[in-house]
């Protein structure tokens, strides 16, 4: 079996002479590439049905007056975001310096601190100890993170769960009910977002407050959703607008 | 006509050798999964490699619609999204590819470590490996601020401020990140400039050590 394997693909003789090599060597071009590019074929595949299966999905558009918002890196990244928990206060240097710089520098230097020949992952045990810890602890890192992350936001309950924060279930008193812009909200926009913000065709506006202030607001409202929200929520001037949006500004909920 | 026209090149050029010398390496016996299937493991660097070229393929044409400002960057993403023909497919092939390249990346640095190939002569080698480990990361770091949404400016927030929490040269690596104090315009066009130009730059420089030196070096041989 070992013989035919040095034989080139028909049709792509070899270019040098032909040397004595040691049974089981083959070509890199044709024969062992095209086999390479086999593999490559059947890993693409999967891959791009794994793609169409998966589709990417995008979540609102960044805000940066919504404090709610949980941050979560990556997935790569977790393991380091969830080292840093462990040392809380003065000590966090240990987990944004310390311990990633000794474990990058242990890596790059691998070659100089395991210095003897021998390759057998067996028979150089401590590197291979060091290693097989080491990436059970970053799994393990990021396994407590992702749980952690899942329990946070089932804390904050659904409503930001949900992108798009459709149906809002905070439920607190509506601030300010006598202002001007309440007024004007009982008139036009109640009958969609409900009479106390709680929602009904329209989603929930209670704490909308934490999510926008009153720039964004006018903006929102101004634009309304079309065809779902006329543009300025039914209103007649922009000034309605202002008022509505500095009074919806303040409706924020715990 | 083929044959002719490489003939023409090549009286000229004299490129056969060129590839020649890597077309007749002699793959040996202990790297190729037909003849042992373990050595499977040997064909992770070549496939992290394969789904390098797929982010780069992808990845430009991300960038024919993709705009870096924080006004149209989040619409951008949309439109690729939900618009443009196969999108959501160039765009999910780049989502997805982050990840997997840096999963095919560790399992590659996992063979190599275990089969403890980094020793010598091949230290460089392992260095300029550890090296683009960290440019990947620093790719997937850059361009998950890229599509404006709120989990992209939160976690780049929170990254950003763990960088600055650093001693002494913290608030600067954050302020050269950031370009300001606060997250916004400039953040976006850094991370986009970095993103698809300085670190796709170091990238291919730092392949092309890569690949010289196996090249150069040979795989290690069997343990
Ligand atoms: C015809 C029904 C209707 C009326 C009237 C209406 N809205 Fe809306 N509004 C909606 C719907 C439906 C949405 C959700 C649109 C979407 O997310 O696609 C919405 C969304 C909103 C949002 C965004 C909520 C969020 O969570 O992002 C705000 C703010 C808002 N409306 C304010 C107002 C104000 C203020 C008025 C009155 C001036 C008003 N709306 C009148 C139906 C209405
Ligand atoms: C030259 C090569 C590359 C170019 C031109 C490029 C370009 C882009 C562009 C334009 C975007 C924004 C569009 C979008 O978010 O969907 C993006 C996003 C992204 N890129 Fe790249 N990229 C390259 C290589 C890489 C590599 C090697 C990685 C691997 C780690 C990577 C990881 C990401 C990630 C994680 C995102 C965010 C994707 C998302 O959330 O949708 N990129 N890239």
């Amino acid at each position: 079996m070992a013989e035919h394997y040095r034989e080139r693909i028909p049709g792509t003789p070899r270019f040098k002479r032909d040397k004595e090599y040691p049974p089981g060597t083959e070509p890199f071009f044709p024969n062992f590439l095209l086999k390479e590019w086999i593999v490559g074929a059947m890993f693409l595949v999967g891959f791009i049905l794994w793609v169409i299966f998966n589709p990417v999905g995008l979540e609102k558009v960044a805000n940066p007056e919504d404090t709610t918002f949980i941050p979560v890196p990556d997935w790569y990244f977790l393991f380091l975001y969830q080292l840093l928990k462990y040392f809380p206060g003065k000590y966090v240097v240990f987990g944004t310096v310390v311990i990633p710089a000794i474990a990058t520098l242990a890596l790059l230097l691998a070659p100089w601190l395991d210095r003897r020949k021998e390759r057998h992952p067996f028979k150089r045990p401590i590197a291979t100890a060091t290693m097989v810890l080491s990436v059970l602890f970053m799994i393990w890192l990021t396994y407590v993170a992702a749980e952690e992350h899942k329990a946070e936001l089932a804390k904050q309950g659904p409503q930001a769960t949900t992108p798009g924060g459709q149906q809002g279930t905070a439920s607190g008193p509506v601030v300010d009910p006598e202002d001007e812009g309440a007024k004007l909200y009982a008139q036009s926009c109640s009958g969609c977002h409900g009479p106390n913000l709680e929602g009904s065709f329209g989603p929930s506006l209670l704490g909308i407050g934490n999510r926008m202030n009153a720039a964004q607001l006018s903006d929102v409202i101004s634009k309304g959703f079309p065809p779902k929200m006329p543009a300025r929520g039914g209103l007649q001037s922009d000034e309605q607008v202002k008022k509505v949006a500095e009074w919806l500004a303040k409706q924020k909920q715990k | 006509m083929f044959a002719k026209m490489y003939d023409w090149i090549d009286e000229r050029l004299n490129i056969t050798p060129i590839w020649r010398d890597i077309a007749d390496y002699e793959v040996p016996a202990h790297v190729n999964p037909a003849n042992k299937m373990s050595a499977f493991v040997y064909c992770f660097g070549g496939l992290t490699f394969l789904i390098i070229v797929t982010q780069i393929l992808s990845g430009m044409f991300l960038a024919l619609y993709y705009v870096p400002d924080i006004v149209n960057a989040y619409k951008s993403v949309d439109y690729i999204t939900n618009e443009v023909l196969l999108g959501n497919i160039v765009r999910g092939m780049h989502f997805w590819g982050a990840s997997l390249v840096i999963i095919m990346m560790f399992l590659h640095m996992l063979r190599v470590f275990f089969t403890g190939s980094y020793k010598a002569p091949r230290e460089l080698n392992w260095v300029v490996g550890v090296l683009i480990f960290l440019v990947v990361m620093a790719f997937g770091f850059t361009g998950y601020l890229l599509p404006w949404d709120q989990k992209a400016y939160w976690a780049t927030a929170v990254g950003t401020n763990i960088a600055g929490s650093v001693p002494i040269i913290g608030p600067y690596i954050r302020t050269l990140l950031v370009g300001g104090d606060t997250l916004g315009a400039l953040t976006l066009t850094r991370f986009f400039a970095i993103h698809v130009f300085f670190l796709p730059a170091f990238l291919l420089v730092l392949l092309a050590a890569h690949f010289y030196m196996i090249r150069k070096q040979g795989i290690s041989g069997p343990l």
